[in-house]
């Protein structure tokens, strides 16, 4: 009986099997010494990880970036380590190591908006900007842990910002018409987009998004600033010294709200169309308004060297100065008191040559201030000034 | 019909097979009865081994972790009196260790595992692998520069012939079960299945067989899925985007085949003239100069390189990614072969491969870093040129082309960069064959006082051929269906023996002796097919080897030689003198 045990245990299946079953228990036991080793490193990677992070608090790259690495040595899966390191790798220059992190963490993870978003800031730094547009786009459609709808928004102002920093000022514009549609009723969220469309030069929508937020928020400062300043760009500057006289209102201070107010009023006293004045009071402006002009032009001229006398020219400043000598026997009787123009066109052409004038020499001698900026500002929208 | 059945039959090995120990075998075991059963079981073996090296090398290499985290801390840092002081008392523990308890242990363990192969039938003592396991778990962790592969593939190959032992398998299979157990454990260290097998037939073969090759790959692949189960997939480090940016850059790999040949020349050279010289040293000398080396060693990393103290794959990995300049790829590729040297000639346990792929690496880069810096146009990136190195320096260092080659391949997955590395490695192995024609594994196992086949060896050697030592068939050659009278008619004045062509296929010999009696015996009017009852005659091709010849033509007076497509097509015939004359003339040729 015993001989036959003895046989039965040297047949192949008992050999499997026997060799089956110290596999197991072999795996068994590695598993467990590989587990604990796994949590040692695990805390030791942590650990390194927290120096890391309080190095790069404490703007000392270099050794965050030895701590990083030293933790991704004792766990090379963690996801987070390898983000920051990559992000630390980048930070200090070393961007081709760092694209190398960031593709493999990408390549494991292609939806992970963090990835992605240090991809898009890789690639700035790079000065790959197709590239990094498109990373910046995964990130803003990306999956985020958590506070996801915060965290797209702030890719996405990132995004803008770039586009702004590389004047691409219509994708900046479509991004913000974008992200305008589904905003957050929160005030400084609506502020800052209108921000960024101001500096998209886009001013309809930087109004329309300051006026949304001073619906919610009647006194934000920001919004009345914001909203003085839209409608002063836009040739509003009834509404911007209604807006600006708030944000001066609620801040004394701020020096600039302050002039632009300033500004907006030169602007709304020196138009001549200006409605519930005299007309006494419209021909002094408009009187005022062609001096001034022939003032600028001839200042411009000597400044330039150009002889006002000569007909060949390489610019209108002779033809406007002909213009100019041509009207003004008409503007000296309008100057007379009680006189009235029996010409209802005059004020329109007068002012249309006063524009013409502005824009050319602004055109050949540069930009001015003063009253010739004012001047120049009426130009811009002579229309729309007390809306 | 085939052949190779007819010629395996007999085959030396096999008689061999046939030994009293293994009679006794016969009686006993179940694996006796079929060798189909046997070899069958043979490859479940394989797996079985496959997957108890990889638990082993698991836990070597955790070993090997704990120990570097214990005894150096977990960062290193230059500066640190710590890289110095625990190396060295590390250092004589495990000079005590191989003295006294492990004397086995010593080396890297390669020529170890191909001298049980060839020499103690395929023995190697468990105690040798327990030993292994900790004294080079010791010694890499303590920061002696060297590397964790050569030991796994001795640790797998000792589990192996365990194993077999225990299952009190033949001899002929214990002896194949060690090169089996040394590709799972080389496979699971270096988590590379292609490259492991690769070393191991290049390497502890030593030669092209494709007997074990089934389970020498099924080992490989089962180790390689164990430990990355429990170690995860990913290569000992990062590949970055490597890929040839422009042929002109194939000069620059071909001056980093070159320069990597040379610096294989003087690791090789190093290590050869450095061990004989230290082991003839006093006996009690050798528990200091494992503790000497990692002195030195340490003293490197205190002044500020501990990138070259153990394995360092981390480093490879910081090299490909551009982390180093060029100076310092150059100075720590000098620091490193050192370094290894040191380490390896004190006889501390531990292997060449890492080291090897290290200084690779670094030189790798360094030539890369280099020429970028003076033709920016020319170069791609670091990362590939470190890449290449590794194999530049496996190729002229450890002297396996094949191996090199495959390795790059696989360890980055890239097919992109095969021909800078075939460019590059193939310049090394050449100019490094040429001032070093002795191998580096060879050269240990001569001053070992052993010689073991060698694949580089077997290259340039001349295969004779049956059909170069052939002669034409004696006539006439009779026919099977002849009748005895007929037959005897054709050849009663020639003297010798003569063939007889079978229906449909096989040969006998026939004298005219026997014909005579034949025919006395009132068989005459019997077909030579019906009335010849002597065996039938083994035959050969004339692409056979005379090795192979030589197993036949010492029984009978000539063996005929056939066509491959048509078995009754004589093309000649083959003797035992025109064997040995062949081989004959073959020396004097050779010593000419």
């Amino acid at each position: 009986m015993r001989l036959d045990l003895i046989a039965i245990t040297r047949r192949p299946p008992v050999i499997i099997v026997f060799l089956l079953i110290i596999a197991v228990l072999a795996f068994a036991g590695v598993g467990r010494l590989v587990n604990r080793f796994h949590a040692q490193e695990e805390a030791l990677a942590r650990h390194l990880y927290q120096r890391g992070v309080k190095a790069q608090s404490e703007n000392h790259p270099e050794e965050a970036l030895g701590a990083f690495r030293a933790a991704l040595s004792y766990s090379r899966d963690n996801f987070q380590y390898q983000l920051s390191l990559a992000r630390a790798l980048r930070d200090t220059g070393r961007t081709a190591e760092s694209e190398t992190y960031l593709i493999r963490l990408w390549e494991r993870t292609p939806q992970e908006g963090a990835v992605n978003l240090a991809l898009g800031r890789l690639f700035v730094r790079q000065r790959v900007f197709d590239k990094a547009i498109q990373y910046y786009h995964y990130a803003i459609y990306g999956v985020w842990p958590s506070d996801a709808e915060s965290k797209r928004r702030d890719a996405q102002f990132e995004l803008i910002e770039f586009l702004l920093q590389q004047n691409a000022y219509p994708q900046a514009q479509a991004e913000l018409i974008t992200m305008a549609l589904a905003l957050p009723a929160d005030p400084s969220v609506h502020v800052r987009v209108a921000g960024l469309f101001m500096l998209a030069k886009d001013y309809e929508r930087a109004l329309a998004q300051y006026q949304q937020t001073l619906l919610t928020d009647a006194h934000n400062q920001g919004a009345l600033l914001g909203a003085g300043q839209a409608s002063f760009q836009l040739g509003r500057f009834r509404t911007a010294q209604r807006y600006l006289q708030a944000a001066v209102h609620a801040d004394p201070g701020n020096a600039a709200a302050q002039r632009l107010l300033e500004t907006a009023g030169e602007v709304l006293e020196s138009d001549p169309s200006a409605p519930r004045i005299s007309e006494a009071e419209r021909n002094r402006r408009l009187g005022a308004a062609f001096t001034l002009a022939g003032g600028r032009l001839d200042d411009c001229a000597q400044s330039r060297g150009i002889d006002l006398a000569g007909q060949s020219s390489s610019n209108d400043l002779p033809h406007l100065k002909n213009m100019w000598l041509e009207m003004k026997p008409k503007v000296t009787k309008l100057s007379r008191p009680h006189s009235a123009s029996s010409d209802p066109q005059l004020p329109d052409e007068l002012m249309n040559l006063v524009y013409s004038i502005e824009q050319q020499t602004l055109s050949v001698c540069g930009s001015t201030e003063g009253p010739d900026r004012v001047l120049l500002l009426l130009a811009q929208n002579h229309a729309g000034v007390e809306q | 019909m085939s052949d190779t059945v007819d010629l395996a039959a007999k085959t030396p090995e096999s008689q061999e097979g046939d030994d009293a120990p293994n009679a006794r075998i016969t009686s006993r075991y179940w694996f006796a009865l079929s060798t189909t059963r046997e070899e069958r079981f043979f490859l479940v073996l394989a797996v079985f081994i496959g997957v108890f090296s990889a638990l082993a090398v698991v836990c070597f290499r955790l070993a090997i972790d704990w120990s570097k985290i214990w005894l150096l801390g977990p960062v290193p840092e230059p500066h640190n009196w710590r890289l110095i002081a625990v190396p060295a008392l590390t250092g004589l523990v495990v000079a005590f260790l191989v003295i006294h308890v492990f004397p086995l242990a010593r080396g890297s363990g390669v020529n170890q595992t191909k001298a049980a192969l060839y020499i103690y039938n395929g023995y190697i003592p468990f105690r040798t692998a327990v030993g292994k396991f900790i004294t080079a778990a010791l010694a890499i962790g303590s920061g002696q520069s060297l590397g964790p592969e050569d030991p796994s593939l001795q640790i797998g190959a000792s589990l192996a012939s365990a194993l077999g032992r225990r299952l009190d398998l033949s001899r002929e299979r214990l002896r194949l079960l060690a090169p089996v157990g040394a590709a799972a454990g080389l496979a699971a260290a270096f988590n590379a299945p292609i490259s492991a097998v690769l070393f191991v037939i290049e390497e502890v073969i030593g030669r092209w067989s494709a007997g074990i090759l089934g389970s020498v790959v099924l080992s490989a692949i089962s180790s390689v899925v164990v430990v990355r189960w429990f170690l995860g997939a990913e290569p000992l480090f990062r590949i970055p985007a490597v890929g040839l940016v422009q042929p002109a850059e194939l000069l620059a790999y071909a001056t980093l085949g070159i320069v990597g040949a040379f610096a294989a020349v003087f690791f090789a050279r190093a290590i050869g003239y450095l061990r004989p010289r230290l082991r003839a040293w006093p006996r009690w000398t050798q528990y200091f100069q494992p503790m000497m080396a990692a002195v030195v060693i340490g003293l490197i990393g205190f002044l500020g390189a501990p990138q070259v103290m153990g394995a360092g794959y981390e480093y490879i990995d910081q090299a490909m990614h551009d982390q180093f300049t060029w100076k310092m790829l150059a100075i720590l590729a000098l620091l490193k072969i050192i370094a290894t040297i040191l380490s390896f000639v004190s006889g501390t346990p531990g292997g060449m491969f890492a080291p090897t792929l290290f200084v690779g690496a670094m030189l790798g880069g360094a030539i890369g870093g280099l020429e970028r810096h003076f033709y920016p146009a020319l170069t791609g990136s670091t990362g590939t040129y470190a890449l290449v190195g590794m194999g530049v320096l496996f190729a002229g260092f450890l002297r396996a082309p094949m191996t090199s080659v495959f390795m790059v391949l696989e360890v980055s997955g890239n097919y992109s960069i095969i021909v800078p590395v075939i460019v590059a490695n193939t310049l090394a192995y050449v100019i490094s064959r040429a001032l070093q024609p002795t191998p580096i594994f060879d050269l240990l196992t001569r001053q070992d006082g052993l010689d073991l086949p060698s694949l580089e060896e077997q290259r340039e050697q001349t295969v004779l051929r049956v059909e170069d030592a052939m002669s034409a068939a004696p006539t006439p050659v009779l026919n099977g269906g002849d009748s005895v009278d007929q037959a005897l008619q054709r050849v009663r004045d020639l003297p010798g023996d003569f063939l007889v062509r079978l229906h449909p296929s096989g040969w006998r010999s026939v004298t005219t002796e026997t014909l005579k009696r034949l025919a006395g015996e009132g068989k005459g009017e019997m077909t030579l097919g019906s009335a010849l009852v002597t065996p039938a005659l083994p035959y050969l091709h004339p692409d056979h080897t005379l090795e192979t010849a030589l197993r036949y033509v010492y029984q009978v007076p000539f063996v005929p030689v056939v066509h491959r497509a048509d078995f009754g097509r004589l093309e000649g015939v083959i003797s035992r003198d025109k064997v040995l004359e062949k081989y004959r003339m073959t020396q004097r040729d050779e010593t000419d």
